[in-house]
């Protein structure tokens, strides 16, 4: 669950990313964020990520008071969030399988218990019989699907995807959306920001529009 | 933490030292070279020390008595300056025994002239003092006892020489602490160079939860290891040049050097222990910083 109260942030620079902005995503939801870049999505994404902390208001994800939040609290609050990155950010000198696995052993998980959950995911995200090729023999939807993996293998109770398509051409797009929603079906709360808007609108879920710092619009899920 | 996050920690750090070899060579190296300055400084000062030791300690003067005072007359005199105030003890050294010292240095037949009733030399008294502060009073007060011939002022060795030990001491804490500050210097340079070329595997670590110290660890072993492998390899070098050293230097002064058996466990002991030390503070040092970056900012996006 994420809530945003009255939150500002304003960077040393001088920038007002964020305008007072409020808004409530519960667990399980499937929400795009969209807006035009400079518009504050990124500000947004690094605020629910403790990378950022705000200039004034209250933030609470999953259960923590993020504004208030101790430094050696925070990787408590990222195991309960899986992020996929734009760019893939995948180890190039790593096989698909220790990509996943490391997100595993970054969180000292038992090999064991790597072994068991790595396969399970990758079938998950349709890249069985794929754990031992590198991400550089992989396309671009593939390689995105490994990040997708990455960021699920720990059990995270949310997903946020930053640009998730941005890299990949449009069909395979369709396909990691889709996927993204098979894994809401699930339970785990979805949060994409995009600004491909044909891709939000054949999807037909809630979408939050942040312009200048300011949520403009927040259109209802019509499908819960 | 649970213990196979820490095998695999263990693997990354030393795996890091075999991906960064050149790097590893080379602060292994400089490592290596001030250990071995700092042993051979703090060698230097054990061997001052162990020189002024032999000369005979700073406080014991040798007091010559008159060539007729006979053994007896000696012991005599002996226990007299006993009961000088400040004065110890005193040691009878017969004029058979004084010869003796010169046993070495000198030709065997010139020796053998010199032994019995050709042996120049007096009777003598070894005067310990209490206190070396009240020096002249003491002097006075034995040279003013009758019998005696004259005294060995070894205070002015004795001075020079605990000055160099001084100076020797000091000048080694100094040149360590120098050494110790420059190792860190370099092998956190080295981790940071580490740190730099994995950035982008710590930046994803950190996005999925890893806690600082797991992030850590790797980079502490990494130094940790430099630091053990620096210490072992200047041991070794520190016990062959040590004997060199001793072997040539045997030859050209007359003084007792500290074995290597000696000194070398404790060398060996303390160049491990301080490698491992360097390596780890080291690292801890480039890490701390960067750490508090974040996403793009610690990928210097």
């Amino acid at each position: 669950m994420i809530e945003f109260r009255n939150v500002s942030k304003v960077y040393p620079t001088g920038t007002h990313a964020l305008n007072k902005a409020s808004l409530t995503i519960e667990k399980g939801e499937f929400v795009f964020i969209v807006g035009s870049s400079g518009a504050g999505k990124s500000t947004f994404l690094k605020l629910i990520m403790r990378e950022e902390v705000p200039t004034s208001g209250s933030i609470i994800v999953n259960g923590m008071q993020l504004d208030k939040m101790k430094r050696r609290h925070v990787p408590m609050l990222r195991r309960t969030m899986g992020i996929v990155f734009q760019d893939f950010r995948l180890i190039d000198k790593m096989t698909v399988y220790d990509n996943v696995a490391f997100a595993m052993r970054a969180i000292g998980a038992r090999p064991r218990a790597i072994k068991k959950r790595v396969p399970y995911i990758l079938e998950l995200v349709g890249l069985e019989g794929k754990g031992d090729r590198y991400p550089s023999e992989l396309s671009g939807g593939e390689q995105q699907r490994v990040g997708l993996a990455r960021a699920l293998v720990n059990n995270p109770q949310m997903i946020i995807a930053d640009e998730p398509t941005g890299n990949i051409d449009p069909e395979m797009s369709y396909e990691i959306i889709e996927l993204l929603s098979e894994i809401n079906k699930r339970g785990t709360t979805i949060l994409i920001v995009t600004h491909e808007l044909d891709l939000v609108q054949s999807f037909n879920r809630r979408v939050i529009t942040i312009e200048k710092g300011v949520v403009v619009s927040d259109t209802v899920d019509i499908q819960s | 933490m649970k213990f196979s996050g820490l095998g695999y920690l263990i693997k990354e750090g030393i795996k890091s030292i075999w991906t960064n070899r050149m790097m590893s060579i080379a602060s292994i190296g400089v490592l290596i070279s001030c250990l071995l300055l700092t042993g051979a400084a703090e060698l230097l000062t054990i061997n001052v020390s162990s020189a002024l030791e032999s000369i005979g300690g700073t406080n014991v003067t040798r007091v010559f008595l008159e060539q007729h005072i006979t053994d007896l007359e000696a012991v005599h005199i002996g226990d007299e300056l006993a009961r000088i105030p400040n004065v110890e003890k005193t040691v009878f050294i017969s004029k058979d025994d004084a010869i003796k010292d010169y046993q070495d240095t000198l030709r065997e037949d010139i020796f053998e002239q010199l032994t019995g009733e050709g042996n120049p030399m007096p009777n003598a008294i070894d005067v310990t003092m209490t206190d070396l502060a009240y020096y002249d009073d003491t002097i006075a007060a034995v040279l003013a006892t009758e019998g005696v011939e004259s005294a060995r002022d070894t205070r002015e060795i004795a001075q020079k020489l605990t000055m160099l030990n001084d100076l020797v001491g000091t000048m080694s804490l100094w040149i360590m602490a120098a050494l110790v500050l420059i190792s860190i210097f370099i092998i956190s340079n080295t981790i940071r160079m580490t740190m730099y070329s994995r950035r982008f595997e710590i930046s994803i670590m950190k996005s999925v939860g890893a806690t600082d110290t797991f992030v850590r660890i790797p980079f502490v072993i990494e130094g940790m290891v430099i630091g053990l492998i620096s210490g072992v390899i200047a041991s070794g070098l520190l016990a062959v040049l040590y004997n060199v050293v001793l072997n040539t230097m045997k030859d050209i002064v007359a003084l007792s050097f500290v074995p290597y058996s000696q000194v070398g466990l404790w060398a060996s002991l303390a160049f491990v222990v301080a490698g491992v030390a360097i390596g780890a503070l080291g690292s801890v040092v480039s890490i701390g910083r960067y750490l508090r970056k974040e996403g793009n900012e610690l990928l210097g996006w």
